[in-house]
């Protein structure tokens, strides 16, 4: 499995990317005991068959590598899930879209660590995708949205120097206010 | 740090746009980092995020990050592409935070490959 989960999150919402979709919803949600994660995408949607499919992690669809039957996406997912006790739920139709949904219990032993959000947004926010993506990210009742559209309106070229620096800024900022509040209650 | 607004945001970039009209696109180096599952896991988002410092640090100012999906070479994941202008585009494997570092430092900054990290291009059953 992923060493951390924001980088199965990252995994995921690339799924969504290669979908075709041009509407992305990611939401993030921490509590002390429940970690919940929706990836809610427009795209075009899998079929029972296909999705029976995509859980196997000696299947691809075969349209990035033809000759190499691998997808590891998905099957990381569920063996995380299954380690853990933790509950997925997918909601598929083909040409409609793709809901992918979980919930962790961040006190399980065997979860990974959730790792360093601020990477796997700005990775995220400047893959290329040329759709939207929005990240709903709580914690403890703390929140904030990122958009896509809003932060390419804001600062041009995303994947430009400056442009990564200053993202990263933002998103640090945001984090940190999450992370400040956490304290207060400890 | 205090929580950022989307408009000061808008306005720190806004202040940066002199020194962005003087830039010749042509001269722009890019760093194209293996962001897929095999590169994830192995730690592409550290590589990312020393580029970034190492970039800043060293107060370069032409580049592009922007991530690709798997180039193939899965085994040395991460693997990052770097098209420096008048220098071969090169792929290297396995790197690291450090590696990354050193690409800005010596290919980037110093314009001499780091010869120990270099895959001349990807996987060949990945090439249409």
């Amino acid at each position: 499995m992923h060493a951390t989960l924001c980088d199965l999150i990252t995994d995921l919402v690339q799924n969504a990317f290669e979908a075709d979709a041009t509407e992305i919803k990611l939401n993030v949600e921490e509590t002390e005991k429940n970690l919940k994660v929706v990836i809610q995408d427009n795209g075009k949607g899998m079929s029972a068959e296909t999705l029976e499919k995509a859980k196997d992690p000696f299947w691809s669809d075969g349209r990035k590598h033809r000759h190499r039957n691998v997808g590891l996406g998905l099957p990381f997912l569920f063996q995380t899930s299954e380690m853990t006790n933790g509950r997925v739920e997918i909601d598929s139709q083909e040409g409609l879209g793709t809901t992918v949904t979980f919930h962790f219990d961040p006190t399980h032993v065997d979860l990974p660590v959730f790792g360093n959000f601020t990477t796997a947004a700005i990775t995220l926010m400047t893959y290329g995708f040329k759709g939207n993506l929005t990240i709903e990210r709580s914690r403890n009742g703390m929140r904030y949205t990122l958009s896509r559209n809003e932060l390419a309106d804001a600062l041009g070229d995303l994947n430009d120097l400056e442009s990564l620096t200053l993202l990263k800024a933002f998103v640090e900022s945001n984090e940190e206010e999450l992370n400040h509040n956490d304290s207060d209650i400890l | 740090m205090a929580k950022m607004t989307l408009e000061e945001l808008r306005n720190l970039r806004g202040s940066k746009k002199k020194e962005m009209t003087q830039r010749d696109g042509d001269k722009c180096a890019q760093i194209v980092i293996g962001m897929g599952t095999c590169g994830i896991a192995a730690g592409a988002k550290d590589a990312f995020d020393a580029f970034l410092d190492e970039l800043n640090h060293n107060d370069v100012k032409d580049t592009r990050i922007t991530q690709t999906g798997c180039m193939g070479l899965c085994f040395s994941e991460p693997t990052v592409e770097v098209a420096v202008p008048d220098m071969p585009r090169v792929i290297y494997g396995n790197v690291d935070a450090q590696v990354a570092r050193r690409i800005v430092r010596e290919h980037i900054l110093g314009k001499s490959l780091v010869s120990d990290h270099i895959f001349d291009k990807p996987a060949q059953d990945i090439i249409k």
